[in-house]
């Protein structure tokens, strides 16, 4: 028995030695020849990787290195700039006559003009298709080649957010032939940095340099998008080196990250706003008073204060990043004030009926719920709260079967009119509009906000529009987002804009 | 034997039958549609019904069974909702990992439960048994994440001996095997404590019954009496709860793949309960049955090859 004991203890000894003496520390990035290659890792696979088929952000992410838009936001500005277009005309309200670049190929060789930009268009608008971000491009009539090089866009009422709209990942341009004749939600074909190389569905997405790319080639060889579903996981492998770049860090996480040595976090502000919104079809969220009730007994700042720096708070629906946002709509909110809270809680006699929040266990709302119920029931309201999967909730929520919940619009076109009109227009009551809100004055704003071709007369009714609805309260803002990145010391470049979308091309390793 | 094993794989397919029944009703009746999960926040009805139409979620549920076994009895088991992966194609490339993971783990539960259970009882009540024991107290309460996400941190991010994730490697290389030791660990650690329980009271009561007292008393040699006639006695009961272990595994394999980032059958299930993947859904449940079906039904064939008096006949 002893000698069994003995060769066990030995022959472990031996694999563990065995185990370290060839394990090479990868982490050590200084050095000479630093590989240009860069791995991100991401807590779950794309959905596909066609920008007409798709519309997750885990998806797009992969999608904005493949393929390219007419126009793109400036990060800093947040305004649309031509980017596959070369310029654009707008002869009238109702006409966009965009002239595209020449010269630049799909990475099949299909040659990038004005029939791939109606092509892609057509099929984004065809309901056989069932293009999930269809209503992008809904307000669009006509898609007319006027030339090899030139496209005409017509709608039928004067569409405002067009520029934002065409720069929308999911109105990247794809390449005729290869959609025609393969699959390019497996096999991608576009115009961008970046060509895709394989997918291995659940483990990872390997893209490599496009050399023949329009403007100078990208100077990371290959990237790989590695599926890590569990972030910690990912801590640990940007700790060691086997990933160089993580995004969207949980606040639960971000201590963690911040104290390692050979990495560099990145936190900016960002488009998303989460809220917490009510049923206003129901009593008593229909009443003013109970909503204003609600917006006096919340304190965001309690809650911001727990993400650890990932979020802030500001009265504004329309976020700081967002077109329309004016630092006055802010003075129009509802300040923490409790006391008032009560006063009208008991003046209307609100505090008899019990009250149940619904909220969907993922992302932070499940803390949101928490310290808002504690708030509530301080100032006499009696608050359940009713946990749900995302998949059932979204359901539940659609259907209008709840009082009150917590949600979140990320923005990803970062216009204003592209967040009140899906979320708050009677429009979309049954669909996006979760909070069945109709409000005509309201509704009014915002659809002159979309048909209007003027920047600034836009921003005019958007601000109206949304000090309007923060003095009506469909929703309680609790935080808007941050944007953050956590990368290797190593990587340059890499910056993730308002949105939270990044681009790999200007990315390099030294 | 023969008529044994056709008699338990006719059963099996009517088991099958019955799963796939309950499970694709099941996921009919829970509330979430596939649709509202594809089209996201922002899609309108009239999206929605396009998706619905597309999938084939407008016809009664009935039907849409129907259309399911006649396709299963094709060898279709359609496409994925969410990536329009041929379903088969998706499990073929996940199943080698979870397989990989799961004969680790129990290959690392056998050896470390079966060794602590085997001294535990030859030496009752020392300070190894104590130490055994304690040992599978702990292994059975420990959670998987965590001792996963600590495993990860001693071993791959300290002491950098180990790699953190994946299971990308073959196995019989040197880092395919490094690869899987701290996944096969945290998945293996609560079986081998289970099976070094169980093993420890099957070896105390076989080592009080008269033949091995009889045995003794021959004079044949301790080592003998204990590899020889005890053990083998001692181990029906060990084959049981391996067996069952084994099936559980392969359900357990669900976190571990998790946390160790392995794209393994358990992820592909989990996903797709998320996404309302339906034929992702039902493709995976079907497959773990049958596992663990056949997994028992080679346990029974073991039974008789171990202890000859068992038969079914």
């Amino acid at each position: 028995m002893k000698k069994l004991w003995m060769t066990t203890a030995v022959l472990l000894l031996i694999s563990l030695l065995v185990a370290c003496g060839d394990s090479e520390s990868s982490s050590g990035t200084e050095g000479e020849d630093v590989p240009k290659e860069l791995t991100y890792a991401s807590t779950s696979d794309a959905k596909g990787l066609s920008p007409i088929d798709t519309n997750d952000s885990v998806s797009s992410n992969v999608i904005v290195q493949v393929y390219e838009t007419l126009f793109s936001l400036n990060p800093e500005t947040m305004e649309p700039e031509p980017l596959l277009a070369e310029s654009y005309e707008t002869p009238d309200e109702n006409t966009w006559v965009i002239t595209l670049k020449e010269g630049i190929s799909f990475h099949d060789g299909t040659p990038f003009n004005a029939e791939a930009v109606k092509y892609t268009f057509e099929q984004m608008k065809d309901p056989d298709r069932a293009a999930p971000r269809a209503s992008l491009l809904e307000p669009i009539d006509t898609i007319e080649v006027e030339d090899e090089y030139t496209v005409v866009l017509t709608t039928k009422e004067p569409y405002g957010p067009m520029l934002a709209a065409l720069s929308h990942s999911n109105a990247s341009i794809v390449s005729p032939t290869a959609d025609q004749e393969g699959d390019i939600n497996r096999e991608p074909v576009g115009t961008g940095p970046f060509v895709f190389e394989n997918w291995e569905e659940g483990d990872q997405v390997v893209l490599t340099k496009n050399e023949d790319y329009w403007r100078d080639p990208a100077q990371l060889d290959k990237v790989t998008f590695k599926v890590v579903p569990e972030y910690s996981t990912a801590i640990s492998m940007l700790e060691t080196g086997d990933v160089q770049f993580l995004d969207a860090i949980p606040s639960d996480h971000i201590s963690r990250v911040e104290s390692l040595s050979n990495v560099e976090v990145d936190k900016q502000e960002g488009t998303r706003v989460s809220y917490l919104t009510f049923n206003v079809e129901k009593e008593p969220f229909n009443e003013l008073e109970f909503r204003q009730a609600v917006a006096y007994a919340v304190d965001q700042e309690s809650y911001v204060n727990q993400l650890n720096g990932l979020g802030s708070y500001n009265e504004s629906i329309i976020g700081p990043k967002v077109f329309g946002y004016e630092e006055e709509a802010t003075e129009y909110g509802y300040d923490y004030d409790p006391d008032k809270a009560t006063e009208i809680i008991e003046a209307n006699g609100y505090s008899d009926e019990s009250i149940t929040m619904l909220v969907a266990n993922r992302d932070n709302y499940m803390k949101m719920a928490e310290i808002v119920q504690s708030q509530l029931s301080n100032v006499g309201l009696d608050v359940e709260i009713e946990t749900m999967e995302w998949g059932a909730f979204l359901d539940t929520a659609r259907a209008g079967d709840y009082e009150m919940t917590f949600l979140g619009w990320a923005n990803s076109t970062a216009d204003g009119s592209e967040l009140l009109y899906p979320n708050l227009h009677s429009d979309n009551i049954g669909g996006s509009n979760y909070t069945r809100y109709n409000n005509d004055e309201f509704n009014q704003l915002v659809e002159e906000s979309r048909i209007t071709v003027d920047q600034n007369v836009r921003k005019e009714k958007l601000q109206e529009a949304n000090i309007l609805a923060i003095q009506d309260v469909p929703w309680v803002v609790m935080e808007h987002g941050v944007v953050t990145a956590a990368y290797d010391e190593s990587v340059s470049g890499l910056s993730v804009d308002p949105t939270g979308q990044w681009s790999l091309y200007p990315v390099t390793r030294e | 034997m023969i008529s044994f094993i056709i008699r338990r794989m006719g059963q099996l397919v009517l088991l099958l039958l019955g799963i796939s029944f309950i499970v694709f009703m099941s996921m009919h009746i829970a509330p979430g549609d596939p649709a509202t999960i594809i089209g996201g926040p922002t899609a309108k009805e009239s999206d929605l019904e396009a998706i619905r139409e597309d999938l084939g979620l407008n016809k009664p549920v009935f039907v849409q069974y129907v259309d399911y076994l006649k396709g299963i009895l094709q060898g279709d088991f359609g496409y994925s909702y969410q990536n329009s992966q041929p379903v088969g194609e998706a499990i073929a490339t996940r199943l080698p990992n979870t397989i990989k993971l799961a004969v680790s783990s129990m290959i690392v539960a056998i050896i470390i439960g079966l060794i602590a259970g085997m001294i535990s009882a030859m030496k009752q009540n020392s300070w190894l048994d104590v130490t055994s024991t304690t040992f599978a107290l702990v292994g059975v309460s420990i959670p998987n994440f965590w001792l996963g996400a600590m495993l990860i941190l001693v071993f791959a991010v300290n002491l950098q001996w180990l790699p953190v994730s994946g299971l990308s490697e073959p196995f019989y290389t040197m880092d395919g095997m490094k690869q899987l030791v701290l996944p096969s660990i945290t998945l293996g650690t609560a079986s081998a404590a289970i099976i070094a329980r169980m093993s420890r009271s099957s070896m105390l009561e076989v080592v009080k019954s008269d033949y091995i007292r009889t045995a003794k008393a021959k004079g044949v040699k301790h080592k003998t009496v204990i590899w020889v006639h005890a053990l083998r006695n001692a181990l029906i009961p060990v084959i049981t709860v391996v067996g069952i272990n084994f099936g559980a595994l392969l359900g357990g394999t669900i976190i571990t793949e998790q946390v160790f980032a392995i794209n393994g059958i358990g992820r592909l299930m989990i996903d797709a309960i998320a996404a309302r993947d339906f034929p992702m859904v039902q493709a995976t449940v079907l497959l773990v049955a049958s596992i663990f079906v056949i997994i028992n039904l080679i346990v029974d064939i073991i039974y008789v090859k171990v202890d000859p008096r068992i038969s079914y006949e």
